[in-house]
């Protein structure tokens, strides 16, 4: 429990409090209270307590007013059998740490000669004494600090204590630096061995330079971290110091820090983690002490131990949120967009994956956090050195993910990513999707020292840098063995049917958000498409759920959530919160959408409409033609034609641009009759959509819609059409006039 | 009754930017009308030309560009000095072509010493450039904020694959930076608000919605700004009030029809001097009335033709 974090916390700041105080006495008594205190070359004085209180320390004379100021956030100690439902006076008692940690630390500098650190220096060398370096001055912070705003430098460590070994300090370390994460060390283990002087003994170079910077051996000299985290709040978030709820959250949600804990963890440690909750940095430690689990200051958790040494450095990722980019991708041969429209002939081509003469597919799937490995890749069956040039091979690529925020529905958003993220790399040609997957590499890219885990290495790469947001660790499993593949593609089978079948059964009454696409903007101003889950932007590339991952991946972007707020006409399909939202977004050119009319204030139609919907007032019908057929239409125009006055991000009453998909929803026209007015299209989108208007028709009581839709073979013009209507019956001619419904 | 005109009142203002340091810094933008329209609101600055020097020359400039700076091509610096000195230009604009890995891939610290040395040789802001290699930039153009801190220089370009490391840079060292997209209204928002989020304010970023010359595609840069100029005003969006520049000199002088001569083209006429100087000028011109703050324009005669435009339309 908590509780016992807490209580050991706040016994900690009160012992560094006690013992600081002294040191402040004693050292008013040698040099005098103004004696000059400073760290080493900064304008931010003690730069903790400057950016939380605002208060300066210029000279030991200002020391007791923050010992006093510490004293005012000290709590009593818990009673045995109180319980304490928040982390409030662990929080408190964290800051005073902090404050005196700070003092304490500066003291150290106020005689030259006995100051332990070796001030404003990047990296210690091998005549220095020793290998502490202290706090870092502006100019470091400077020039480092861009690092983590600008993201090469993703976040921090603070490591305290030390590594069980050399060779695990070291493993632990090159891990951290391989995700371009700075390590602060400070501290020691109870036997006095640091996790620096670890390093230090294995021949690894430390400094600020290969990010590996030891601060100081007390405890007090994590304080640096913090220092360093409160100046980056003050420099680069422009936030004033004093104003400690800024300069904690910008810390916070900018600068991605967590505590290591390694080995015992005493009452200075835990009050040096409460400090650091503050900030909202967690402690991860490997030993067994009490966790504090929900969350509330951090991200996330806010202490989590009994963490093998092994597996402290993923955990520690997952707990504080981190995310991770990855530079340049580990592969032999290029990748870029360049190499996305590469063919590989047969002659050039070293092996064939899937297509039409074996199985090939690929499956992306999401599972909890723990049962994702990130970063592994696994081959199961032959691997290039396997086999001759020319060879067949299935293939089934099996993509594990996990992620804080990752969602079932994005699962099938990721997998079609495999399609241009494969394509990407040179020598490497990948066509099709789920079970119709077919790849090839090229001899060239075998030379290079291409093997089929390169596959997991592209994928880990490219979805944690372009879809960090919902992606936190990915694994992938290639299985070229044939047993193997046609096992797993049963499972990713079932999951497919699943997959469709989740969207079709949400509908537009149950769902309170809709989202916005003004992707088209750029070139029809005015135009926003509003997509619910019964109707997909007209370009057809964007669903509800595709609207959706897209807004979680870039909150800024083009798809926005729009509540949709109180019904405003249901049978039109118009609400509040749409109509709100549409009129901003729109330059103020429209108030008001239908998402379910073509008659009254029908949605606007940009340009990349797969097919266009019009009234045929005459048969009382809607015709609906799609961008392949160039020949005539009833309505009078060819779909250029129409393109032309309907497009542009225009509302036109009578017309609509639509997806495909669309026609097979309940919602298509649904204000007007729906699908029961379909009249004429032309013949091959009829017999492309046959199923689904099949289906529809059957649910609106007309089974043989389908026959009964006109195309191209039995008329161009209104008239002819109109014969024909008469004489198969169709229903739109009995049913209310489209005229009187303006 | 007496005629009184009718007046446009927009709810919005566009932010201005200031660059240089002392007393030789310029202010852009913060106008409250669309271009030159005084009458529907206060315009406080006016459009500025910063003329181009280059660290190296194409020779397949034609002569038009290279005459006027025959005694000083091949010294950035001595270029400058001519510039402001004899065609009186108000700001420099460094472009660092000596930077691209596809040129000469001169290396960061290089241009990092150059733009200190023009800092010290000239007496007007300046604005840099980078080459437009867009991994290179990041390298060229943070290393530039690095060892010229506190200089307050215009810094870019910054497109969506390199803003972090160059905005970055612009926030730790105290520059400003130009955000650069590709003729789209949404991509250019976007970029103002992925800027700012970095912690940049928004008078430290200027926009560049990609510039085409006349003839190759002016119109679309034209209505590009023409909107985001709307936005701001009439919309009073935020994210798209930041003043607008356009890196045009470049532009005009790679164009087909500044460079053939009359065997080649005969209804083009003899006078290439002037068909160019017109061709810079009148894309010049275009990109102000679309709403442009600041101008990078090559020709000292183009340049003058422009300012005198301005001089006359804001007397
Ligand atoms: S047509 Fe497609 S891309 Fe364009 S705005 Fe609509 S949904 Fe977005």
């Amino acid at each position: 429990m908590s509780k016992l974090i807490i209580t050991a916390a706040i016994r900690g700041a009160h012992a560094i409090v006690d013992r600081v105080e002294g040191k402040v006495n004693a050292a008013i008594q040698e040099y005098g209270a103004d004696k000059e205190v400073n760290l080493p070359n900064t304008a931010y004085y003690l730069p903790v307590i400057y950016g939380i209180t605002g208060y300066k320390v210029e000279k030991l004379g200002d020391m007791p007013g923050v010992i006093e100021k510490c004293r005012q956030l000290l709590p009593e100690l818990p009673a045995e059998n109180a319980w304490l439902p928040y982390l409030g006076p662990g929080l408190d008692a964290g800051m005073a740490t902090a404050f005196a940690f700070e003092l304490e630390e500066s003291l150290l500098y106020l005689d030259p000669d006995k100051c332990p650190y070796l001030p404003s220096k990047e990296d210690p060398e091998d005549t220095d004494p020793d290998i502490w370096l202290g706090a870092a001055d502006d100019i470091i912070l400077r020039k480092r600090g861009v690092e983590f705003v600008d993201g090469s430098a993703p976040g921090f460590a603070a490591v305290v204590g030390a590594a069980k070994d050399v060779e695990t300090a070291i493993k632990i370390a090159k891990e951290l630096q391989e995700k371009s994460i700075y390590v602060f060390m400070a501290s020691s283990n109870p036997n006095g061995v640091s996790f620096a002087e670890q390093l230090h003994e294995g021949g690894v170079q430390v400094g600020w330079n290969t990010r590996l910077v030891p601060f100081g051996k007390p405890t007090s000299a994590a304080i640096h971290a913090l220092g360093f985290a409160t100046r980056a709040a003050l420099t680069f978030g422009g936030k004033t110091p004093g104003d400690f709820k800024e300069v904690l959250k910008y810390s916070k949600d900018r600068v991605f820090a967590f505590v290591l804990a390694l080995d015992e963890v005493d009452d200075e440690k835990y009050a040096a983690a409460a400090g650091c909750i503050n900030w909202g940095y967690p402690t991860i430690a490997d030993t067994d002490i009490p966790e504090i689990l929900p969350t509330g200051i951090c991200t996330y958790e806010h202490v989590v131990s009994n963490i093998p040494q092994e597996e402290i450095v993923s955990k520690a990722i997952e707990v504080r949120g981190l995310k991770i980019t990855i530079a340049k991708i580990d592969i032999p041969m290029s990748y870029g967009p360049a190499f996305e429209g590469e063919r590989i002939k047969k002659d050039a081509m070293f092996v064939e994956l899937g297509g039409p003469k074996s199985v090939g597919f690929e499956f992306a799937y999401s599972k909890p956090l723990d049962q994702v490995e990130d970063g592994k890749f696994t081959v199961v069956g032959p691997n290039i050195k396997d086999i001759e040039a020319g060879a067949l091979l299935p293939i089934g690529i099996w993509i594990e993910l996990a992620g804080r925020k990752l969602q079932e529905d994005f699962e099938p958003i990721l997998e079609r990513q495999c399609h241009h993220l494969l394509n990407g790399a040179e020598g490497v040609l990948h066509i099709g999707q789920r079970d119709i997957v077919w790849m090839r590499v090229s001899k060239k890219a075998v030379e290079a020292g291409f093997t089929l885990e390169h596959f997991g290495t592209i994928l880990h790469a490219k979805l944690h840098n372009e879809f960090g947001a919902i992606v936190d660790k990915v694994q992938v499993t290639i299985f070229t063995d044939e047993e193997k593949v046609k096992e797993h593609l049963e499972v990713a089978r079932k999951t497919w049917v699943e997959r469709d079948n989740r969207l079709s059964d949400m509908n537009d009454e149950t769902t309170e958000t809709y989202y916005s696409c003004s992707l088209c903007q750029s070139f029809a101003p005015t135009h926003v498409c509003v997509v619910t889950p019964e109707r997909p932007g007209l370009c057809g590339a964007y669903n509800w759920l595709d609207c959706r991952a897209s807004h979680e991946i870039n909150e800024h972007g083009p798809n926005q959530p729009i509540a949709k707020g109180d019904v405003v006409d249901e049978r039109l399909g118009k609400w509040k919160g749409v109509d709100e939202f549409v009129a901003p977004a729109s330059g103020n050119a429209f108030e008001s959408f239908s998402a379910y009319s073509i008659l009254v204030d029908p949605m606007t139609s940009c340009g990349c409409f797969e097919a266009i919907a019009a009234c045929l007032f005459a048969a009382n019908g809607v015709m609906v033609v799609d961008r392949d057929y160039a020949g005539e239409t009833p309505c009078g125009m060819a779909f250029s034609t129409l393109a032309g006055s309907v497009g542009g991000g225009l509302q036109t009453p009578g017309f609509v641009g639509i997806s495909k998909f669309y026609i097979g929803s309940k919602k298509f026209i649904s204000a007007e009759g729906g699908i029961k007015r379909l009249c004429w299209m032309p013949k091959a989108l009829k017999e492309q959509l046959k199923d689904m208007i099949t289906a529809r028709g059957e649910e609106e009581g007309v089974p043989n819609l389908y026959d009964m839709i006109a195309t191209e073979e039995n008329g161009t013009d209104e008239e002819t059409v109109m014969a024909f209507l008469m004489e198969v019956g169709h229903p739109c001619l009995e049913m209310q006039q489209l005229m009187e419904m303006m | 009754m007496a005629f009184s005109a009718l007046t446009e009142k927009y709810s919005g203002k566009m932010g201005t930017l200031t660059f240089g340091s002392g007393d030789q810094a310029i202010t852009v933008g913060g106008q409250a009308a669309m271009p030159f329209c005084t009458f529907d609101g206060e315009i406080p600055n006016k459009p500025i030309v910063a003329m181009e020097v280059y660290d190296v020359v194409d020779p397949e400039w034609p002569a038009a560009v290279v005459d006027p700076f025959k005694d000083v091509i091949n010294d950035p610096i001595a270029w400058a000095k001519k510039n402001i000195d004899e065609y009186g230009a108000k700001a420099i604009c460094l472009q660092l072509a000596s930077t691209d890995p596809n040129g000469e891939n001169k290396s960061a610290d290089y241009a990092a010493e150059l733009v200190s040395k023009m800092i010290e040789a000239i007496s007007v802001p300046l604005v840099v450039w980078g080459s437009g290699n867009v991994e290179k930039d990041a390298e060229v153009l943070s290393k530039i904020c690095e060892v010229n801190e506190g200089k307050n220089l215009l810094i870019g370009p910054a497109v969506e694959e390199n803003y972090k490391k160059i905005a970055a840079a612009c926030l730790g060292y105290g520059h400003n930076v130009v955000s650069q997209s590709p003729i789209d209204v949404n991509m250019a928002k976007q970029m103002n608000i992925l800027i700012s989020n970095l912690g940049l304010p928004m008078d430290k970023i200027i926009m560049e919605p990609s510039t085409g010359a006349l003839g190759y595609g002016v119109e679309y840069s034209y209505s590009v700004m023409e909107r985001i100029s709307l936005a701001a005003l009439a919309q009073n969006d935020e994210k798209m009030q930041c003043p607008i520049t356009n890196d045009l000199g470049k532009e005009c002088w790679k164009a087909r029809e500044v460079k053939l001569t009359e065997e080649e083209e005969p209804a083009f006429g003899p006078d290439l001097e002037k068909r160019g100087v017109l061709w810079e000028a009148i894309t010049g011109f275009d990109m102000l009335l679309a709403g442009s703050n600041l101008l990078i324009m090559r020709n000292p005669k183009a340049v003058k033709l422009v300012e005198e435009c301005i001089d006359e339309l804001l007397a």
